[in-house]
């Protein structure tokens, strides 16, 4: 399908922004350990790791200009906190904590890696080319986020202790990934959305647990409540503001400028 | 108390070389070889190569922070990712130099921990404030180029695995160059205001830029057996007459004003109440046809001593945001190298 029918503009651009602002988002907040990494080494990687998230958003962020009109700068960074639609895990502050960096990063990729998966399937055109490009990009994430938490987990003490009190820590916050979007079920029922074999959440955890089993950390996940309304609906946590107006500072001095 | 690496590894111009080993190694200077890790070397020609190769790579990783803090606030998609991906390159350079140090002696535990106490020091050029967005422009078209014309000369030099990195990096900072180029050109073709942000940014940054290069030559007093060996291949003074013959003419293309100190009739800096500078235009910054070179003002070389000394802007912050890095990730390397790093040293 080349053209997408005009009933599927409105809910698509609500799950398009949900996937640009969390790879927006999270590669802004992963960006923060560039420069200041635990190793040199991994400074590198995880700086290609925000990279490829802010070019995919930028990338996703262009596709919903093509239908909305605008361009991608001004929807990244020129819009109200409460159109923004990233979900509660991405916004986390990490604050320096590279054991909740990490985890964020492998709850998030397998998410995402899932979310393309369906894209890749999507029988609007365009939207499937796109999302089969990143997903290949993904699943060099995915494998860079296990390996840590396997490392991590299986060597010191000390690191399991960490690995273990950020997972923990953030599993709260997962459901507010599988939050759905306004009119997602039809994207899902027309094709532009397909849905997985099982559950998002249910694939999601399965994923997880792979890797969590093999190293002994505990963990339990709840899947998301039916009346939930977070990031998804423009309903933020307490980070989001603050971040989005540093993120914004120097555009909105001069917002129809040139940078 | 901890011990560094580094506290045995010193210049000594007393010691006793092999005679004959000696003169076979300044017989394959003078042919242009380049030496490699395993040669026999003069233990002054190892030392002062670690020294320099620390030092540059303390410059790189100390030089990814005055930009990296401008990472969540660059206004555009483009300029987000691009300022990641040059203090990317940053660390990468940091991490190259940081090889080729340990292959002269020192380990990286010992000289990142030698930086974060301040026993070895990087360039001084990051003790400089970069307070808006015009400062990440400043910096990626002006110290990088600086950086590039001192890097150059560099990769002319005698020692094969530092002059091979210098290679490799010189590609990459012509990158950070051309996209500083870029941002300076985008501001200066902007608003009233973006003009003005970066006029502010280039006239905090032209000054320290001259003075990247080092003192000038009479003071400078460890340039003699570097230059013999090649360690260093070009002086402070020519570097620096070629840097502003290269970036005067540029900068008032773009219609930038160039400045220096504001001075009185006895040549003495004047400063405001709170020791920043006064910028006034450099009224010496013209060409000089008979020499066939820009004439300009130095910078305030006191300045640039008290800043060495520890006494710059923001000397303690960069050290102490170096030291923060390596207090949080000291676990991780507990975890991942298998070996103890040993505990974050004192506080002073
Ligand atoms: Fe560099
Ligand atoms: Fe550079």
């Amino acid at each position: 399908m080349t053209d997408l029918a005009d009933a599927h503009k409105k809910p698509l651009v609500q799950l398009l922004f949900s996937i640009a602002d969390d790879k927006l988002v999270l590669g802004h907040r992963n960006a923060d350990w560039t420069g200041l990494g635990p190793i040199l080494e991994e400074d590198i990687a995880f700086s290609a790791l925000a990279q490829d998230d802010i070019a995919h958003a930028g990338a996703i962020y262009g596709l919903i200009a093509d239908i909305t009109g605008g361009d991608a700068d001004h929807l990244a960074y020129g819009r109200t906190a409460n159109t923004y639609r990233c979900c509660d895990l991405v916004e986390l502050n990490d604050e320096f904590d590279w054991a909740v960096a990490v985890v964020r990063q492998f709850f998030c990729d397998h998410f995402e890696h899932l979310r393309l998966r369906r894209l890749s399937r999507s029988n609007w055109t365009k939207l499937r080319q796109l999302a089969s490009r990143m997903l290949a990009e993904e699943n060099l994430a995915i494998g860079h986020a296990d390996q840590w938490i396997v490392r991590l987990a299986k060597s010191t003490s000390e690191a399991r202790g960490r690995i273990q009190h950020a997972v923990t820590k953030l599993a709260p916050l997962t459901p507010s990934l599988f939050e759905p979007t306004e009119g997602m079920a039809d994207l899902e029922a027309a094709g532009v959305y397909p849905p997985l074999e099982a559950p998002m959440f249910d694939a999601w955890e399965s994923m997880i647990a792979n890797v969590i089993d093999e190293t002994g950390l505990r963990a339990e996940f709840r899947a998301p409540a039916k009346d939930y309304v977070g990031g998804r609906h423009g309903k933020h946590s307490a980070d989001f503001a603050a971040m989005l107006s540093e993120m914004t500072e120097v555009y909105r001095e001069e917002p129809a400028a040139q940078w | 108390m901890s011990v560094s690496a580094g506290d045995n590894i010193k210049l000594d111009w007393d010691r006793q070389e092999d005679e004959a080993r000696l003169e076979e190694f300044d017989a394959r200077i003078d042919r242009g070889e380049l030496i490699e890790a395993d040669d026999w070397m003069p233990e002054n020609y190892r030392v002062g190569m670690l020294r320099m190769a620390e030092h540059h790579a303390n410059s790189e990783i100390v030089g990814a922070l005055p930009e990296g803090e401008w990472i969540t606030r660059a206004p555009s998609l483009k300029r987000k990712l691009a300022l990641i991906a040059k203090v990317q390159d940053e660390v990468g350079h940091g991490q190259m130099l940081y090889r080729v140090s340990q292959d002269l002696g020192k380990p990286r535990d010992a000289m990142l921990r030698d930086l974060i106490t301040a026993k070895t020091k990087y360039h001084n050029v990051f003790n400089y404030p970069a307070p808006t967005w015009a400062d990440v422009a400043a910096i990626q078209w002006l110290v990088d180029g600086a950086a590039i014309m001192n890097q150059k000369s560099l990769a002319d030099g005698s020692y094969g695995p530092y002059v091979r990195t210098m290679k490799r990096i010189n590609m990459e900072e012509a990158f950070h160059f051309k996209s500083g180029e870029d941002m300076v050109l985008t501001l200066m073709s902007g608003t009233p205001r973006q003009k003005k942000m970066m006029q502010e940014a280039f006239d905090r940054w032209w000054n320290p830029c001259l003075m990247f290069f080092g003192p000038p030559d009479k003071e400078s007093v460890k340039t003699g057996p570097f230059m013999r060996w090649r360690i260093k291949t070009a002086t402070n003074d020519t570097l620096r007459q070629k840097f502003v013959d290269r970036f005067a003419p540029a900068a008032l293309d773009l219609g930038l004003k160039v400045k220096t100190y504001q001075r009185d009739a006895q040549g003495v800096v004047q400063r405001n109440p709170d020791g920043s500078a006064i910028w006034t235009i450099d009224e010496a910054l013209h060409p000089i046809e008979s020499e066939k070179r820009w004439g300009f003002s130095q910078p305030d070389w006191d300045e640039f001593y008290t800043v060495i000394r520890g006494g710059g802007p923001l000397n303690r912050e960069r050290v102490g945001l170096r030291r923060f890095s390596y207090e949080q990730g000291a676990w991780v390397r507990r975890a991942v190298l298998g070996r103890p790093t040993g505990a974050p040293p004192n506080r002073n």
